[in-house]
């Protein structure tokens, strides 16, 4: 396979079969992010396609400041964080008489949350919990620490304060602990 | 579990999971449609060659993974592999008793071929990775979700549920499955047993998978459960590993309930929930009736208890009755 920037290079040009090739060495980390961003496999899948269709309009836009896979990784929470957002605002909109303790917006809908399939052996138990934990609490757990986001970037990533963000993290905290100890 | 823990534990997350279902086409599909859509002007019958050209592509099939000699001159086929080559589907791989090589299973792990093994790639589909080994050792490494990356044997299939492991076989079936990392079921049609990491479980013709035990397990448990998997010990057998049998070998307990006469389980139960009592919910009228569920909650629990038994090992002395930390 060639190297990634050629690749890059190529795919800018619209040569697809570098595009795919592309796919192939970056999918495995899109839909890791995905899958515990969402904490659901099926919209996992659905937000990892959404996030190549995405990157193949957004290619010409990469200059090559930074790492491709640093971008890519960036566009993908974009992508899944701004779908959440639409989702959320669409379903306040089919049901406004909905009950206001659901959460929504601060950290609720662990309902849609179905756990992941098994995933890699020794991690099981813990992407199990990191799956089935609030919304909110898991955007701001995944980005702070498993991604390595700040929490000014990810108030901004997510649109809420930075307090906002510290206290989620602090509360993915506990319910992961809590969980893992049950 | 404190901070510090769960910051090692998500430490070790892996970085990048393979979805369980290869995406591309959708992908492919959905560019088609907004290239089509803006290159509306291109003529019919050239839509047309580039459909048939994709579909070919689409149906187009990599049935071979890349094979490395580490040691020796294995045998690809008939031919000696010097260096590298491509192991397809129906491809027979083969070592000596001085060779070794490694195969890469696609993009979600490896398979290293141990000395005096005769394998053969069966499929090579995104959702079925599947080998026969006719006779050798194996060691195993997948990081793909669970039941895409299977080994036939003589005795039976072992099934990727996400993990490590080393697999090894004679001609006829008599084997061993110990698995490192993860899960693994070894099932055959009419019988299945769930290894986890730091278990070990015994294969034979015609039989399958006995008993599994935990690494660590006493020489007389494991001659018992030989004893009541593979030599016809029946009753006698089933009551020497119940009174051998300490709480961290639950989850032999666990599988002893599905196999023994009906009239024994009431005893197998009782002394399984002394040694780990049953998680709400997990009834002894349930257990005893083998009722998915009920067997189900149970073995969540042991399976938890093992689980962070064999993590923590070495770091904090867990309690195998309960998966608490021991003060």
């Amino acid at each position: 396979m060639p190297p990634p920037d050629d690749l890059v290079a190529r795919a800018q040009a619209g040569d697809q079969t570098a595009f795919r090739d592309l796919y192939r060495q970056h999918v495995g980390r899109v839909y890791a992010l995905c899958l515990r961003l969402t904490g659901n496999a099926g919209d996992a899948e659905d937000r990892t396609q959404d996030v190549f269709v995405r990157l193949w309009d957004k290619l010409s836009s990469f200059r090559g400041e930074s790492a491709f896979s640093s971008w890519l990784h960036r566009l993908a929470v974009n992508v899944v964080l701004n779908e959440a957002r639409t989702t959320k605002r669409r379903e306040l909109r089919v049901m406004p008489t909905a009950d206001p303790d659901s959460g929504v917006g601060a950290g609720g809908g662990a309902q849609h949350a179905a756990p992941p399939r098994d995933v890699a052996g020794l991690s099981i138990d813990l992407e199990r919990a990191i799956a089935e934990l609030p919304d909110g609490a898991r955007e701001v757990f995944v980005l702070f620490d498993i991604e390595g986001y700040g929490h000014a970037e990810i108030a901004q990533l997510v649109g809420i304060a930075e307090g906002t963000s510290k206290a989620q993290l602090f509360r993915a905290r506990q319910l992961l602990r809590e969980k893992l100890d049950a | 579990m404190n901070e510090e823990e769960l910051q090692r534990a998500v430490g070790r997350l892996p970085k990048s999971i393979e979805p369980p279902r290869d995406l591309w086409p959708g992908i492919e599909t959905r560019l088609r449609k907004r290239r089509w859509s803006s290159w509306y002007w291109v003529p019919l019958a050239a839509a047309a060659v580039f459909a048939l050209v994709l579909i070919g592509r689409s149906l187009e099939t990599h049935p071979a993974f890349d094979v490395t000699s580490l040691a020796g001159r294995p045998l690809l086929g008939t031919t000696p592999l010097t260096a590298s080559g491509r192991l397809r589907v129906g491809d027979w791989l083969l070592t000596d008793d001085s060779s070794r090589a490694l195969v890469a299973v696609g993009r979600i792990g490896e398979v290293e071929v141990k000395p005096g093994t005769r394998l053969q790639l069966v499929a090579a589909r995104a959702d079925d990775h599947r080998f026969a080994l006719a006779r050798g050792a194996i060691q195993a490494t997948v990081d793909a979700v669970p039941r895409i990356f299977y080994v036939d044997t003589p005795a039976g299939t072992a099934i990727d549920l996400g993990c490590a492991y080393t697999l090894e076989t004679d001609s006829l079936g008599t084997g061993r499955l110990h698995v490192t990392r993860g899960e693994v079921e070894f099932a055959t049609a009419n019988r299945g047993s769930r290894v986890p990491l730091g278990a070990i479980v015994q294969t034979r013709p015609a039989i399958g998978p006995g008993i599994p035990y935990v690494e660590d397990a006493p020489a007389p448990l494991v001659r018992a459960l030989t004893a009541f998997d593979f030599e016809k010990g029946g009753a006698r057998a089933a009551r020497n590993v119940l009174a051998l049998a300490r709480a961290q070998d639950a989850l032999s307990l666990w599988h002893l309930l599905q196999r023994v006469d009906p009239t024994l389980r009431a005893t197998v139960y009782d002394r399984l929930a002394a040694l780990v009592p049953p998680p709400p919910g997990v009834t002894r009228a349930r257990a005893i009736a083998l009722e998915s569920r009920a067997l189900e909650g149970y073995w969540t629990k042991i399976h938890r208890i093992h689980f962070r038994r064999m993590v923590l090992q070495g770091v904090r002395e867990i309690d195998p009755r309960t998966g608490t930390t021991k003060r």
